[in-house]
């Protein structure tokens, strides 16, 4: 396959993955924008020296997460958490309930923009329905690392949307 | 109430541009003329500096400065090379995704800190040995009388002002440095976890 069709592939497959990615870390449409392209150009650049060395997946999936890391540190404002200390502060005070499918997306992009990586990145992976070796595989954290932060993320995740819509 | 997976995963799609071929070329044409045009404003701000200094020396304006004006030259040339090669031994797009996201992250930050923890080598010590060798033949010329009544006055504004500068320059430098090796420390940590 050429460079171009490796690229085709991977954007028909994964194109819409990269699109909630680029969601999830950057709030400005604009912005959001710009990463999403810078994605998009470091993949198919990627793809030169792509030979097979993991699966499409995870090449995809450290293109992306590599790219966004960069972006991510150049623009950082405010400090980040890690899943611990982020499961110490309590979630904000939320007038209108926990229901809408959009608002909970909303407060799910605002986790993982407090987020410091790697935490960040499982957490969206783990959302990407990823499994811990994967995960393991992209992040670069041994396997026993990235089961306690799945671990972590599911009770974040109980506490902070399960638990309220109960109440 | 409904997983915050699923709700993930059929979050509505913002359209991409870049799926289309013609989109992604024109993208990266337009990402190297920047990287192109961020390169020609260095190269054009040293070579002015550099001419400027030539055309002094040509036209004996400062005859006892001629020779630290040189080094200052060949000062500008070190730096831009250093500029140059550090850009350049940026990563290959290729190999962005040969390494895991927290391997590629401390290797950024390594490369950061690496140039910004030697600046004081490669950046400002080029500049430095000319400039107090500059400073040396004011200080000789106002020791032997040479130099006009304003020169003393003139030569601690000189050394005030540089080492004001230099010192700013080299706590920004370091305060980096340090920023980007306690990250290293991090990643490390995360790594052996």
């Amino acid at each position: 396959m050429t460079q171009d069709e490796q690229y085709l592939q991977a954007m028909a497959e994964f194109g819409t993955a990269l699109g909630r990615l680029a969601r999830a870390y950057e709030p400005d449409a604009d912005l959001r924008h710009d990463l999403l392209q810078d994605v998009s150009l470091a993949l198919w650049r990627s793809f030169a020296g792509f030979a097979g060395q993991c699966s499409l997946r995870t090449w995809v999936y450290r293109v992306a997460h590599n790219t966004a890391i960069s972006a991510r540190v150049r623009r950082r404002k405010g400090r980040l958490v890690s899943l611990d200390e982020l499961a110490g502060i309590a979630a904000p005070d939320d007038p209108e309930g926990a229901a809408g499918r959009a608002h909970v997306l909303e407060r799910l992009h605002r986790l993982i923009r407090r987020l410091a990586p790697p935490d960040d990145q499982v957490m969206l992976l783990y959302l990407e329905d990823q499994d811990a070796a994967e995960i393991a595989e992209i992040t670069g954290l041994s396997a026993g690392a990235v089961a306690t932060r799945i671990h972590r993320v599911k009770q974040l995740l109980t506490r902070r949307f399960q638990q309220e819509s109960e109440t | 109430m409904t997983d915050p997976r699923t709700i993930w995963k059929t979050q509505p799609n913002e359209e991409n541009a870049m799926s289309d071929l013609a989109a992604l070329r024109a993208r990266a044409a337009r990402f190297e003329a920047r990287v192109r045009l961020r390169n020609v404003a260095l190269y054009a701000y040293s070579a002015f500096s550099i001419l400027v200094s030539l055309w002094l020396v040509a036209r004996g304006a400062f005859p006892a400065m001629r020779w630290p004006m040189l080094l200052m030259v060949g000062a500008h040339l070190f730096v831009l090379w250093q500029i140059n090669r550090r850009i350049n031994a940026r990563r290959l797009p290729a190999e962005i995704a040969a390494r895991p996201a927290l391997d590629f992250h401390r290797g950024e930050l390594e490369r950061q800190a690496e140039g910004l923890s030697r600046a004081w080598l490669w950046y400002m010590v080029p500049f430095l040995i000319p400039f107090a060798w500059e400073l040396g033949i004011m200080a000789s010329r106002i020791h032997s009388g040479e130099a006009p009544p304003e020169a003393p006055r003139l030569l601690v504004i000189f050394i005030v002002v540089a080492v004001c500068f230099w010192t700013a320059v080299l706590l920004a430098f370091s305060r980096a440095a340090l920023k980007a090796q306690l990250q290293i420390a991090r990643l490390d940590a995360l790594k052996a976890e």
